[in-house]
């Protein structure tokens, strides 16, 4: 089997106040997988996905990101961080985080600004981008002016424009209408046919079955108990 | 009656908080939906804009004719017309309050004490002679005409631009980059708190009902004001966490994307020419 895009040995992980948030995980997520990580609040789902996206660091154990040990001294070293941020995609549990500018589209443009990508491709990414998820009547609009299932659209299109390897989802489909839920699950399917590494956090067991080929169950250890398909 | 009326006049300080933030964001919705129009000055550049707004706002305080206020004032009201905006809607928020404040400051200046000159009526009051005098109207009629094109031109051009692109247009005086985004970042955010405020003392009410002792309400407020600063400090780290994450590394770049037609270079033109033509009035005719 190739190498895996992602490897966790024996990961553990502590907030401030030594609250254990992660316990001895071990995980490995390959290149095209779909993962889909379950299990009840506050079990370590979305701080795992926080670790993946290299926004914290293991306090004990090994964390590797395409073959390279992810620390937090390699992410300082700019070179890494920018082939490291390129690559990897994050969309945030609440996208009022991940929405941050004052209009739609600077938000989704946003990324690809950063790593100084040519701005006729930008464009061309962003028109693709909003074809997909059919948003292009929210561009001129603010983030505060949209419902929950526009702003999810919006932060999944600012992080699908910066084409990253590897999509991390927190949650993408909490709360929202059966309509868009359908939408945000064609685009994300479309996006691992593509070649797209998909692992995503949900509590929609019902969806899980169709988005994903591997599932990790968390326990009330904050650790995987089960792995395995989805039936 | 508007719903944020009747709880204004509820009194209790939860009611006028959640009315409050009702009204911020009608406003605020109100003149977006503007700025968002296909009218004459939506259309045009915003940098040629804001530009134009400068020259005439020099203009207006350089001028001493009522006959070019007037004038230009006239020319703003034309502008109003055919950017789609209502003109009742622009009066609201321009004429309504010019009168009030103008008129506190304007008044002594009528007087010989403040203006000496050619008295036009006399009276005495409390062994004092005091004159309204000729040149004391004139400069009361200029102070009120230029706060009232100054406001007018500042009014129609925030109307007229999207917050958003009136920040970006800073960039144009050399505002650094970093500042104009946190500024456009703390615009968007305002609006989420709004929301959040909103939803909490929605909250507080359905469970406290109506708050009659202001001491109460102060205390709900501060114990409030306390979870919202820890919020927002939540929330500034996780939005950097996010900015880190889509490539940020300590210099922000964004799309500038402006594009000016010839009719924008005109309005420009027009707005220096009122210019040259105050300063050139100035020097040989007043």
């Amino acid at each position: 089997m190739d190498e895996p895009v992602f490897s966790l040995k024996n990961v553990e992980y502590s907030y401030p106040g030594h609250i254990a948030a992660l316990s001895g995980v071990s995980i490995d997520i390959h290149k095209a997988d779909r993962v889909a990580i379950i299990g009840a609040n506050g079990t370590g789902k979305s701080t795992m996905l926080t670790m993946l996206d290299a926004l914290i660091f293991a306090s004990k154990g090994d964390v590797s990101a395409f073959g390279k040990q992810l620390t937090e001294k390699s992410m300082r070293d700019p070179i890494v961080q920018r082939e490291f941020r390129s690559k990897v995609g994050f969309v945030f549990q609440n996208p009022d985080i991940q929405l941050f500018c004052p209009t739609v589209r600077e938000d989704i443009v946003f990324g690809p600004l950063q790593f100084r990508i040519d701005h006729a491709e930008i464009r061309r990414r962003l028109d693709d981008v909003v074809q997909k998820l059919r948003i292009s009547h929210l561009l001129k609009r603010s983030p505060h002016q949209l419902s929950i299932g526009e702003k999810k659209k919006a932060a999944i299109a600012s992080t699908l424009i910066m084409e990253p390897d590897v999509l991390l989802l927190d949650e993408p489909t909490a709360g929202l209408d059966p309509q868009t839920m359908r939408d945000i699950i064609d685009v994300l399917d479309k996006a691992h046919k593509a070649g797209h590494t998909v692992v995503m956090a949900t509590h929609d067991l019902h969806i899980v079955e169709e988005i994903a080929d591997v599932v990790h169950v968390f326990g009330s250890n904050r650790s995987i108990i089960r792995s395995g398909t989805p039936d | 009656m508007g719903k944020e009326k009747l709880l204004h006049r509820s009194g209790g300080i939860i009611e006028r908080t959640i009315a409050g933030t009702v009204t911020v964001l009608r406003d605020a919705v109100s003149i977006e939906l503007i700025a968002s129009k296909n009218g004459f000055l939506q259309r045009r550049d915003p940098r040629f804009r804001v530009i134009s707004a400068v020259f005439l706002l020099i203009a207006v305080l350089m001028s001493k004719s009522v006959v070019e206020l007037s004038l230009i004032y006239v020319s703003l009201l034309v502008l109003v017309l055919i950017s789609s905006i209502g003109v009742l809607f622009f009066l609201e928020r321009t004429l309504l309050f010019v009168p009030i404040f103008s008129f506190f400051i304007a008044v002594p200046a009528i007087f010989n004490f403040v203006t000496p000159g050619d008295p036009i009526h006399t009276f005495k009051l409390f062994d004092h002679t005091f004159s309204v005098t000729r040149q004391g109207i004139d400069s009361a009629i200029i102070f009120f005409m230029r706060v009232l094109d100054s406001v007018s031109v500042g009014v129609l051009l925030v109307i007229t631009t999207r917050q958003n692109v009136l920040l970006r247009v800073l960039r144009i005086f050399r505002v650094p980059q970093l500042f104009v985004m946190t500024m456009g970042m703390t615009y968007r955010y305002i609006f989420l708190f709004l929301d959040i405020i909103q939803k909490m003392f929605t909250a507080i009410k359905s469970r406290v009902g109506f708050i009659s002792s202001s001491k109460t309400g102060r205390r709900v407020v501060t114990a409030n004001m306390a979870g919202l600063w820890l919020r927002s400090y939540r929330l500034q780290s996780q939005v950097y966490d996010a900015m880190l994450s889509r490539g940020y590394s300590g210099e922000a770049y964004v799309l500038d994307e402006f594009e000016a037609k010839p009719m924008d270079y005109f309005i420009s033109l027009l707005a220096l020419c009122a210019l040259i033509g105050t300063l050139w009035m100035n020097r040989f005719f007043l």
